[in-house]
């Protein structure tokens, strides 16, 4: 693929003249980064993608982008010859040489937060509102992004007074084998929590977990996030690779419930009040479901 | 073992191959810059005054990416290539490799250390950071390997068999300390210390680039010096002895050449496997054994099969990339396989 003489044109221009893009809307981009590939498409810019990294998983039509690889292995030239004028992603894109080197080519490189909550959010929309000249779009997506999870959190008060908090633990895990346990300060916590559940995990971060406290923590609710597997096959394939798992209260109650996976990957994205909503109703059950 | 090539047309072949992937190296990548662009930038790299005009695009791929790049390719594959040797004249063995004498194990734990540890401290000042893990890397492979070595002496005698037993048991230690800091980590640290075990010229600064071609020069140039010694040594250790060499010396030199090379080419480039053990051999196939075609063959054998490594890396997923790593051990796991099952290894 030869450049064409405008690409050329342009890359000098912003070698140049750094703050030349401030005034016109960069036209090609790259993102590095689940969530904020999922906001770039709800803030109407999915058109203006050239190339995504892998973990742009949602919506579906992003997969058929260019791949830049994983988001924390960047290669310079291979962005440049997306021939990109803005790569955006969260602080957990690098190498931090790379980036160096993008940007040392002329590219805007834009970092955002991949903190899971509201100030971030607000902050990565205000931001990617700004970058696509819709600022307005971006105001009302977070109002109403914020207003869901008011309602939900509403919801979740109600149910707390006539019901107790659930024993939740969130297994991730690749086609049921070896899952792993989501303790203290993870995304997978924040979204139990969130959903009105009582992660009964009390380690740090993913870890491995042994058979013998799996039981012992008997917990109401099992939620899995599977990478391979969805369904009924990935809760299938988790009672099979785990037989202790179906002896838990929550198998024998039939109160096991499934998150995708994506959803924990880059801080808050779209789809996840939709996401909380269905787990909370299945952490209460009795209970009306929340208005959407 | 006699040699297939005579020891003049190997270097002949030898340096036109690292020549040619020289060249590809800088000339190919995800951005099709047209040949001509190519060449005028290259020789404005080196000094030739061309106008300047239109040359932007390709003097900023070639200067900040393609060259750092290749110039670490060529210094991190010879200095493999040259430190297999070492080990191989110095265990006596062709299956030697200088994972042996633990140094690259010790800098896997230097790096574990410094991407783990590193983000549980936390408040490191901000111009030690980015060396952080380099130098961890370094002075981790060049710890055990002294460790190593110092586990092997006896009554002022260096016992290569207790070295590499040495070697095994620290090996083994260190990977279960990396283990344990693998098991400490959180997603994101897990991730970046598994994609340095795989190794990548990714990102390649001159920064970063000067410490190694410093450390590889001199290596390349004090091993070749020692080629008639290690000859000698191939006959055994009483045998060099009586020959006149100190063995002893030389056993130091080779052990303290090899952590410095591997130990610096680890924390440029990270883990790259299979280039200090096969390099070797394909050299030794070629030409035979003499250590005085086989040290300098290696550096130029070595720093081609990088590059061609390199060009796999960066071209097969572009624009994403694969770690060298994987290419590397791909091309030289079946060759060993074929090796052993040659029943000459």
């Amino acid at each position: 693929m030869r450049l064409s003489a405008s690409a050329i044109a342009l890359v000098v221009g912003l070698l140049v003249n750094p703050g030349a893009q401030a005034s016109e809307p960069p036209q090609r981009w790259v993102s590095a980064g689940g969530a904020l590939s999922e906001w770039v498409t709800a803030l109407g810019g999915e058109s203006k993608l050239v190339g995504v990294d892998t973990t742009s998983q949602h919506p579906e039509s992003l997969k058929a982008l260019p791949s830049i690889g994983y988001q924390r292995q960047l290669s310079a030239e291979g962005i440049l010859s997306l021939r990109p004028q803005v790569l955006v992603g969260t602080e957990e894109m690098g190498p931090p040489p790379v980036l160096a080197q993008i940007r040392n080519a002329g590219v805007q490189v834009e970092m955002f937060s991949a903190q899971p909550d509201l100030p971030s959010l607000n902050g990565n929309l205000q931001h990617l509102g700004k970058l696509l000249g819709d600022e307005t779009k971006a105001r009302e997506l977070f109002a109403g992004y914020e207003q869901a999870l008011v309602q939900q959190k509403n919801w979740v008060a109600k149910a707390r007074s006539t019901q107790k908090a659930p024993g939740v633990l969130l297994l991730i895990g690749h086609a049921g084998g070896k899952p792993l346990i989501a303790g203290k300060d993870t995304a997978g916590d924040w979204v139990l929590r969130q959903a009105g559940g009582h992660n009964l995990a009390t380690h740090s971060g993913y870890k491995p977990f042994s058979v013998e406290s799996l039981a012992g923590l008997s917990p109401d609710v099992l939620v899995f996030a599977d990478r391979a597997l969805t369904g009924d096959a990935a809760r299938a394939a988790l009672f099979k690779e785990n037989p202790i798992v179906a002896s838990t209260p929550a198998a024998k109650n039939g109160r096991v419930f499934e998150l995708d996976p994506t959803l924990l990957v880059g801080g808050l994205g779209p789809r996840l009040p939709q996401s909380l909503v269905h787990l909370s109703s299945g952490f209460y059950p009795p209970q009306a479901k929340p208005s959407p | 073992m006699t040699s297939l090539v005579k020891p003049k047309t190997l270097f002949v072949g030898l340096s036109l191959l690292c020549v040619l992937a020289t060249w590809l190296s800088l000339a190919l990548g995800p951005v099709s810059l047209p040949l001509l662009d190519t060449l005028k930038a290259a020789l404005r790299l080196v000094g030739v005054p061309i106008e300047a005009q239109g040359l932007e695009q390709a003097e900023l791929i070639l200067g900040q990416i393609r060259l750092p790049r290749t110039l670490l390719g060529l210094a991190v594959g010879g200095v493999l290539a040259l430190s297999g040797v070492a080990m191989q004249g110095l265990f006596r063995n062709p299956l030697a490799d200088p994972g042996l004498v633990g140094v690259s194990s010790g800098a896997a734990l230097g790096a574990a250390i410094a991407i783990v540890g590193g983000s549980l401290l936390g408040g490191l000042p901000d111009a030690l950071g980015p060396y952080l893990l380099s130098l961890c890397a370094f002075l981790g492979g060049l710890g055990v390997t002294a460790l190593v070595y110092r586990l092997g002496r006896h009554n002022g005698q260096t016992n290569v068999a207790t070295m590499l037993l040495a070697g095994i048991a620290l090996t083994a230690l260190a990977g279960s300390a990396v283990g344990l800091f693998t098991y400490l980590a959180d997603d994101a640290t897990l991730r970046t210390l598994a994609f340095w075990n795989l190794g990548s010229l990714n990102g390649a600064s001159y920064s970063r680039l000067w410490p190694l071609l410093l450390v590889s020069a001199g290596v390349a140039l004090w091993l070749p010096r020692r080629a008639k010694a290690l000859n000698a040594l191939l006959l055994g250790e009483s045998e060099a002895n009586h020959l006149g060499i100190d063995v002893e010396r030389l056993k130091r030199e080779l052990v303290f050449c090899t952590a410095l090379g591997v130990g610096a080419a680890v924390a440029a480039a990270g883990m790259i496997g299979f280039v200090g053990l096969v390099v070797p051999h394909l050299v030794r196939l070629l030409a035979g054994p003499d250590h005085r075609v086989l040290l300098p063959a290696s550096v130029l054998a070595g720093a081609s099969l990088l590059l061609f490594a390199d060009l796999v890396a960066r071209l097969a997923l572009a624009p994403a990339e694969l770690p060298i790593g994987i290419v590397t051990a791909f091309i030289g796991a079946p060759f060993f396989l074929y090796l052993l099952l040659r029943g000459r290894a």
